[in-house]
């Protein structure tokens, strides 16, 4: 146990340590001065003192220099952005809320149709009931998201006007920012009109919500699918069945646990891929997140934002995918190492 | 195996023939296939195919309609876009494009990651330890964002968006070489080979790789589709494919500017992408679960 965990700490650790030497190569690599990178200030329109003290600091060994580097990002000194000039941790701390509601959400969404679509797949395995769902949830992953995304605004949007464009709530309204979550916000708030404001903002989820929902609802079909066949066809059901328990015994009480075990770590490794998605979807949906930051942030060049946002990001998919991994460790004694998913 | 057999002789067929019967009990998987050679020829074939060159713009005919619709014509089948360009002759352009810089970039990743992949499988310790969590690491960052960095440094361009969706690709064919050769080489006819004294080399090359073939065709379509997904979406964000290529994904982005008065210039080849995607998919899935079913007689 204590040895798991020591691993894996010692693994998260190296890994964020490898991010970080990254994010800091990357302000060498990207066009333009490293050190204009990696603070995010102009040296043309500074002083010509705080000049000197930044080439002081440049010319400095560089091992020196990723140790000033680290020391400011733990010091919360992101640097700040070419294109708007704020703080680029407030940028951050900003929108990456808005994107992980938005994923939370449609993760949450296609757990529920998924599972349940999965085991009924599996239950009736090379029956009518299988073929089609798989048919349907074939169709589902071969979408591309952004054209279903497309798709979802011509038609509820703007032909049948059910819901609105764009955004993430009503301009009319103004939420006080308390957790970043737009929903917890409302509730939190009391100064408006909450269920006005909380049918607004639903409104505004539904078709971004949707459109990321899809891929990953197939995706949980399958993997659900394949782990349900493989426990069922087991020899502890055999054995389960041998003892005159119903099929339905069979499968409450041995079934499912032990088919949900697997399905976890393989959903852990679909979460880049969600991801991905919803950065997609959020640069369609004009969706203040993190993705629609960052593919901003590539038109305008903003080289320190696209730095930052590049470390945030792949720090939290790292501690995610890293937590999901020990959980399991730690609670199945069988597994000895990560399997890879197929669907 | 012949209906009525003329001779005592048994005729067992090949695993490969095993295989193409299985397939073949699956009709749209085969549907499937003929779907992706369809593709296939376009790309190959797409100058004599088109109708018109894809970039030539007809000041006369702006946003024609589809030959389905009630005011279409037959000239263009599947109507023009906002700048009087063919979107036939477009679409079979953006085929070749999408489909074919695809096709060449899952070889590519192949390639290296089969020989990344027997490198992490055939040694032990440190060097797999090494290729392994780089790797892992490498593959828990979304693809969208291996790209925007890639761009970042190299600047928006198709060229540049290959070489991010290589990266990405890469990681999954690692694991999976790597994972088929630790099973593999716990069998007796490694063993055996072992014995007659063939070396770390000679056993990949002569034993294990005739065996990954089937492993590395399935893998393939799965990598096709995500790069095909990936390549389309990098076009439509602007990030890959500029505009006046015909790719798919940067074509969807010019639709949408007049995607209201004329859907089709977003309908057609989000269609085509669609279609090309089941196809390989379907053929994927069918491929997979032959190889699955053959296994279990």
């Amino acid at each position: 146990m204590t040895k798991v965990l020591l691993r894996y700490t010692n693994l998260v650790l190296a890994t964020l340590f490898v991010l970080s030497l990254l994010s800091f190569i990357l302000a060498y690599l990207f066009p333009g001065q490293a050190i204009e990178n990696l603070t995010g200030l102009r040296l043309l329109e500074l002083t010509e003192r705080q000049n000197s003290e930044l080439k002081y600091a440049v010319d400095a060994n560089i091992l020196v220099q990723y140790w000033h580097y680290m020391g400011e990002l733990f010091a919360g000194n992101w640097g700040v952005s070419f294109s708007s000039g704020l703080p680029l941790i407030e940028d951050v701390s900003h929108y990456l809320p808005a994107s992980i509601e938005l994923s939370a959400y449609a993760l949450f969404l296609s757990f529920f149709i998924g599972l349940p679509l999965g085991f009924l797949a599996a239950l009736r395995h090379h029956k009518f009931t299988d073929y089609s769902l798989l048919s349907v949830s074939l169709l589902g992953y071969s979408i591309p998201v952004f054209w279903l995304a497309l798709i979802l605004i011509l038609f509820f949007s703007l032909q049948l006007g059910w819901f609105p464009l764009s955004g993430r709530i009503s301009l009319l309204f103004e939420i006080p920012r308390a957790t970043g979550f737009i929903l917890i916000d409302i509730l939190l708030s009391d100064s408006i009109d909450k269920s006005a404001a909380l049918t607004s903002a639903l409104r505004h989820l539904i078709l971004p919500t949707l459109s990321i929902a899809v891929v990953t609802t197939t995706l949980i079909i399958r993997i659900t699918r394949r782990s349900v066949i493989k426990t069922l066809n087991s020899e502890f059901i055999l054995a389960a069945y041998a003892r005159g328990l119903t099929p339905r015994q069979v499968l409450m009480r041995h079934g499912v646990r032990n088919a949900l075990i697997p399905i976890l770590p393989l959903l852990a490794m679909q979460f880049p891929t969600l991801l991905t998605n919803a950065m997609i979807v959020e640069s369609i949906f004009s969706w203040p997140g993190i993705g629609n930051w960052l593919i901003q942030a590539i038109y305008q060049q903003d080289y320190p934002a696209i730095r930052a946002g590049m470390l945030a990001v792949s720090v939290l998919v790292v501690i995610f995918t890293m937590s999901i991994d020990l959980t399991i460790r730690l609670t199945d004694p069988r597994r000895r190492r990560a399997e890879r998913a197929t669907i | 195996m012949p209906q009525s057999s003329l001779y005592q002789e048994e005729h067992y067929p090949s695993p490969l023939q095993y295989t193409w019967m299985e397939f073949k009990k699956n009709h749209i998987a085969v549907a499937g296939l003929f779907c992706f050679a369809f593709f296939l020829i376009i790309t190959i074939f797409c100058p004599l195919l088109a109708p018109f060159d894809p970039n030539m713009q007809q000041i006369g005919d702006l946003l024609i309609p589809p030959s389905w619709y009630p005011n279409g014509g037959i000239s263009h089948l599947f109507g023009t876009d906002a700048l009087g360009r063919d979107l036939l002759s477009r679409i079979i352009y953006g085929c070749r494009t999408t489909f074919g810089i695809s096709l060449l970039l899952v070889v590519v990743a192949m390639f290296l990651g089969v020989g990344l992949g027997a490198l992490a499988g055939m040694s032990k310790g440190f060097r797999s330890s090494f290729i392994n969590h780089t790797l892992d690491s490498i593959q828990a960052i979304p693809t969208l964002l291996i790209a925007i960095i890639i761009i970042a440094i190299l600047g928006t361009g198709l060229v540049n968006s290959m070489w991010a969706i290589a990266l990405a690709l890469i990681p999954q064919f690692v694991h999976q070489t790597r994972d088929f050769i630790r099973h593999e080489l716990s069998k007796e006819y490694i063993m055996a080979a072992k014995l007659d004294g063939a070396s770390k080399t000679h056993i990949f090359m002569h034993s294990i790789l005739p065996n990954m073939g089937e492993m590395l065709v399935v893998q393939g379509t799965l990598a096709l589709s995500v790069s095909i997904l990936d390549i389309s979406a990098l076009g439509f964000l602007k990030l890959g494919a500029q505009a006046p290529s015909s790719e798919l994904g940067a074509m969807l982005l010019e639709g949408i500017e007049v995607a209201y008065i004329a859907p089709w210039t977003i309908a057609v080849p989000g269609g085509a992408l669609f279609i090309m995607i089941i196809s390989i998919n379907l053929v994927g899935d069918g491929l997979r679960s032959a190889l699955r079913n053959r296994l279990l007689h």
